[in-house]
Order: structure tokens, then C-alpha cells, then sequence
């Protein structure tokens, strides 16, 4: 199981899903699924958004 | 534009369809119930299509991509089971048609059927899981 920090951060930055989406060039759903664990992000994915809330693959994402 | 030439690409081929449907129910005279079926499938895949296309021009409009990695693998994943439809789909008809109805179809009805049920089975897959999220 994946949990992901990406929604605390996002509010630490005033950042909405389709803000991240924008910056990271997916859409909109597919941060959703990222956050609720539904989807596993490719590895480029997963290090644009770390860039983006200025953190690193490790601390985004936890495995269980 | 690749994104927005392949929506304008879609958008003709629906239309096209369309209209190709409308002239042949306009000139088919009184329809009869196994024509009713595959007409049916021609408008549920018509019909998810314009949704998808609209789903597309949505995110477009708001400066998103109109696909992305997660819906290149949906992609994927919903090609194959069309791909595995189509297969039984082409192996099944003739062979329950002769078990159940003692009736040999003739080979331009298995590749409608073919056409038809590989076509519902990549939609509806496509659907769920987009939906689903996986």
C-alpha cells in the first residue's frame, strides 16, 4: 500500500490538484489517484512532482 | 495542436458515423429486432467516444493535456481486453450459433460481431478504468 503527502504539501504551497497538474503536465485525475493511492506515478512523474513541492521521492511517498 | 488535431480527427469520424447511421435507419424501412442490436452497440460506442472527446476538449480548454501517462495505460490495458473480445468473440459466435440456434453464420456477420464486440469490450474496459483510477 502507497500513501502519498502530496495533499499536505499541496496546502503548505497553496496548491490546487489542477495547479500541480498544470505544473507537472498530467491531468487533473491523475493527481487525485496519486493521492488517494490509486495510482503508482512513473518514476519521472514522481520526481516532477517532488520538484514541484521542493522535496524529494523519499519523503513524497511511503510505502506499507 | 497533436492534441487538438486528433480531437478534430475524432469529432469527423463520430460525426461520420452518425450520419452514415442516420441515412441507413432512413432508408432501412421497418427494422427488425436482430438489426436493433448491433445498432444498439453502434450507438454506445458512438456515444462514449463524443464523451471521451468531450472529457479531452475539457481538460484542453483549461490548459491541461488531453492525455497523460495514466490514460496512455488505461489505454493499453483496455486495447487488449478489446483485443481478447475480438478473439472470442470470433471463435464464440460461429461456434454458439451452431450449438444453440443450429444456424452457420455467414463470415461478413462473425466480422461485425468481431468488429462490434471487440469495440464494446475496449470502451466499457476503457470506462471502468478510468473511473476506477487504475
Amino acid at each position: 500500500m502507497m500513501k502519498t503527502r502530496i495533499k499536505e504539501l499541496r496546502a503548505r504551497y497553496d496548491l490546487t490538484q489542477e495547479d500541480l497538474a498544470k505544473k507537472v503536465g498530467v491531468r487533473r485525475e491523475t493527481i487525485l489517484f496519486i493521492e488517494k493511492g490509486k495510482y503508482n506515478p512513473s518514476l519521472k512523474l514522481a520526481h516532477d512532482i517532488a520538484e514541484v513541492l521542493k522535496t524529494t521521492i523519499d519523503e513524497l511517498f511511503i510505502f506499507e | 495542436m497533436k492534441d487538438k488535431l486528433e480531437i478534430i480527427l475524432g469529432i469527423g469520424i463520430a460525426v461520420a458515423v452518425l450520419v452514415t447511421l442516420y441515412f441507413y435507419l432512413a432508408n432501412a424501412g421497418d427494422i427488425e429486432l436482430n438489426e436493433i442490436f448491433p445498432i444498439g452497440i453502434t450507438l454506445i460506442l458512438v456515444l462514449s467516444a463524443v464523451y471521451i472527446l468531450w472529457d479531452r476538449i475539457k481538460n484542453v480548454n483549461r490548459g491541461l493535456p488531453a492525455q497523460d501517462e495514466r490514460l496512455k495505460l488505461i489505454n493499453y490495458k483496455a486495447c487488449s481486453y478489446g483485443f481478447i473480445a475480438c478473439i472470442w468473440s470470433a471463435v464464440g459466435a460461429p461456434l454458439l450459433s451452431g450449438i444453440l440456434f443450429d444456424y452457420e453464420i455467414p463470415g461478413n456477420y462473425v466480422t461485425a460481431i468481431v468488429v462490434l464486440f471487440g469495440g464494446l469490450a475496449f470502451i466499457i474496459s476503457f470506462l471502468i478504468l478510468a473511473w476506477k483510477g487504475e
